[in-house]
């Protein structure tokens, strides 16, 4: 929906939904960590908080109305980036021989 | 950052017909918002990095370590950072359909949840620092290396969080005082819809400092 297209009205009650989401989405990974789920338990806690900030990102930074192509590709960039960085330290990490 | 604000206001000072709809000034101004937060994005990641590395070579210990935060606290700190995100969302639209008044208590809202938040977080570090536990003391030093690390990475990425809240809530005092001065309004929002996306990153860095510090298991 293009931003003059989206009424003020429907923006109070968006962002409330929004909100509402988002708090339960904190109740779900507090309760989630009380369970003894084994590795799982990080993955879902970080499956929750990408969940949040999409939230967060899309509503309350209007990602999701903006027009221009490079607010949309301005975040998986990074993010890529970021993942490029995390899998070098990580392959390090996990072969690294010996050395303490 | 402060600059970049500051910039969006002066472009705005230039001509700009009786339109609400988006110039091309506005999106540049957005846009450099958006590449700073992108560079904060890639700031804190390192620190994540650095986290999860040390905790995938000693996960029990950053077990032991985390139960010793106050969960309660974390939690009614995210609650609280997110109401705050809402607060300044609703105070841009408030803002944009012409309602002052209401687009003013919703940013003070906002500021209060965000000193809410260091209040608390103070609270927390000085608990912990009464029990001896702060970087390089005594108590720490004695324990597992990789409780040493937890905390070491606790103090400084939340301390680095909580410098971005002390900095958040500056800026929109600034904004407050803006619209009070009727310098931002209706057709002038742009600063304010900028300082609202550095408050919402602020938020989602929370997001995910939460679970990775007081829910591990």
């Amino acid at each position: 929906m293009k931003p003059e297209e989206e009424s003020h009205g429907t923006r109070y009650r968006t962002y409330v939904l929004v909100w509402v989401g988002l708090v339960i989405l904190t109740g779900t990974t507090l309760s989630v960590a009380g369970m003894a789920l084994g590795g799982w338990t990080i993955l879902i806690a970080l499956a929750i908080a990408g969940t949040k900030s999409g939230l967060v990102l899309n509503y309350f930074m209007h990602l999701r109305s903006e027009r221009l192509l490079i607010f949309k590709v301005i975040i998986p960039l990074v993010m890529a980036v970021f993942l490029v960085f995390i899998l070098l330290t990580f392959s390090d990490l996990a072969f690294r021989g010996g050395v303490k | 950052m402060a600059l970049m604000i500051l910039r969006s206001l002066n472009i705005m000072d230039e001509a700009r017909e009786a339109v609400f709809e988006e110039t091309r000034e506005d999106t540049s101004a957005k846009l450099g918002m958006w590449l700073f937060i992108l560079s904060e994005l890639l700031l804190f990641g390192g620190m994540f990095i650095l986290y999860s590395a040390y905790r995938y070579k000693d996960p029990v210990n950053f077990h032991h370590a985390s139960r010793q935060l106050e969960i309660l606290l974390g939690t009614l700190n995210t609650i609280i950072l997110l109401t705050s995100s809402l607060c300044v969302a609703a105070s841009i639209t408030a803002l944009r359909k012409g309602e002052r008044r209401l687009s003013m208590v919703l940013l003070m809202a906002t500021i209060a949840l965000g000193l809410l938040f260091l209040g608390n977080k103070g609270f927390e570090w000085g608990g912990k620092i009464e029990h001896g536990i702060y970087p390089n003391s005594p108590t720490l030093l004695a324990r597992a290396k990789g409780e040493i690390l937890f905390f070491g990475l606790y103090y400084v990425m939340t301390g680095l969080h909580g410098l971005h809240v002390l900095v958040g809530v500056c800026i929109l005092s600034v904004m407050l005082i803006l619209i009070d001065k009727n310098r931002l309004n209706q057709m002038r929002f742009i600063p304010l819809e900028n300082a609202g996306l550095y408050w919402h990153l602020v938020d989602i860095i929370w997001i995910f400092l939460y679970p990775l510090f007081y829910l591990i298991t």
